[in-house]
């Protein structure tokens, strides 16, 4: 480049203020930094995708480029995306929840939407939602969250009454999950500081699950000392001690 | 809670237009300088809500963030200023309208290059100082350095691009 002075060369930086970002990203980043309940960031793509667009052009396009594509007016389309991550934060959010915390209700729902669209229905959904349940206390104990403690004793006592209620309706059940019931009900006895041992819905089930174990064990070639230990579990069951007859069950099956 | 997004909301009027071209001159690119811009903002508003953090000026503050996310960005990539400028020696990106009147004289674009290949300390100070109208006790504060240093550091650094660009 020819001879320059410097007086040139600062009219020419002056000329660089013209430098300025594109309003609707700005405007877009700053609704965004300051929404109160979502972090969640969207960049908008400089080029729109065409109609014409190929399939595989579209899908890497971003999120915006998409939903502009659909939604003709780009308002309705950040609305509905604001709505969407909303939605998806909200869900997201919720499943660190344990009971008594103000999203645990969006966390149960989650999860019934999640066991219908898995096909998991009736006493299997009951199963898995006990075991969920029993963790909730277990980590609302470990994390000593003593206000929460109620809801989440409140919540597995609830959900023992269901299954409790569905097993007695539905009897014939296969033995693995009859297991995952006398494990989810050990877990829970072994959680520390919640005594759930005297609960009658809890005393029902153990009795149910007990007894189903010791027939299906009679039924079962068993070792001498396993088979000292069964009766040491059927004294107990006749005693009405389920829980201790369930943690020998236990040590059999091991 | 709604006075801090409001005063927020103000810092953002303010700075949006200067952090974005301090970046976008140093990054030469819009959709880096829009990521990257992003992140400044953020972490600014991060900062801002947190009680313990005390801001006692903000343009000084996204400033600071701006150069340290623009030297993390050229870390990340394993990229150089000077490598980034020789590697596009077009416009990188067709730009706003308001861009593109700013680029169109093939000079700028010359002068917009040879800030890119300047020493980062200076092409703070330049951009400082000539596009934002920073006074040199400004800069200098914010550099923690000497007024007497900035001076000399802004004539060196117009030096330099003079030379850069009569080079090209």
């Amino acid at each position: 480049m020819a001879k320059i002075t410097q007086k040139q060369i600062i009219e020419s930086l002056n000329q660089l203020k013209e430098i300025k970002p594109r309003n609707e990203w700005a405007v877009l980043l700053k609704s965004q930094i300051l929404a109160p309940s979502t972090k969640i960031l969207v960049r908008i793509e400089k080029k729109q995708v065409e109609l014409e667009a190929p399939i595989k052009q579209v899908k890497s396009a971003g999120i915006m480029d998409v939903l502009s594509f659909i939604f003709a007016p780009k308002k309705l389309a950040y609305s509905f995306a604001a709505v969407l991550f909303l939605i998806v934060g909200v869900f997201g959010f919720a499943r660190y929840t344990v009971p008594g915390d103000l999203l645990f209700p969006v966390k149960k729902i989650a999860e019934q939407s999640q066991a219908t669209l898995t096909g998991q229905t009736g006493l299997k959904q009951d199963v898995a939602t006990l075991s969920s349940r029993i963790n909730d206390l277990s980590q609302v104990a470990k994390e000593g969250k003593t206000n929460n403690i109620p809801s989440a004793i409140s919540e597995v006592s609830a959900n023992v009454k269901d299954l409790a209620q569905n097993l007695k309706n539905n009897p014939a059940q296969d033995q693995q999950t009859i297991k995952e019931i006398a494990n989810s009900l050990k877990t829970l006895a072994d959680v520390p500081g919640t005594d759930l041992s005297q609960n009658s819905y809890v005393q029902d089930l153990s009795q149910m699950v007990v007894q189903r174990e010791i027939a299906d064990l009679q039924k079962t070639t068993l070792t001498d000392d396993q088979k000292n230990v069964l009766t040491e579990a059927q004294d107990l069951y006749s005693q009405g001690k389920y829980q201790d007859a369930l943690v020998q069950i236990l040590l059999i099956s091991k | 809670m709604d006075s801090l997004n409001e005063q927020f909301g103000q810092i953002y009027d303010q700075y949006i237009d200067k952090i974005y071209r301090f970046v976008y001159l140093k990054v030469n690119s819009q959709e880096i300088a829009e990521d990257i811009t992003s992140k400044v903002f953020i972490r600014g508003w991060e900062a801002f809500q947190n009680p313990k953090e005390e801001i006692k000026n903000p343009g000084a503050f996204l400033y600071q963030i701006a150069r340290n996310a623009v030297v993390d960005h050229y870390r990340e990539k394993g990229r150089t200023n000077v490598i980034s400028a020789d590697a596009s020696p077009e416009i990188a990106d067709p730009g706003t309208d308001a861009q593109d009147k700013a680029v169109l004289s093939a000079d700028i674009n010359i002068i917009k290059k040879g800030i890119q290949k300047l020493e980062k300390e200076h092409q703070d100070i330049i951009i400082w100082h000539y596009l934002e109208d920073m006074p040199i006790a400004n800069i200098a504060k914010l550099l923690d350095k000497p007024a007497g240093t900035v001076r000399v550091m802004l004539h060196r650094g117009l030096k330099d691009l003079k030379d850069i660009i009569q080079e090209a």
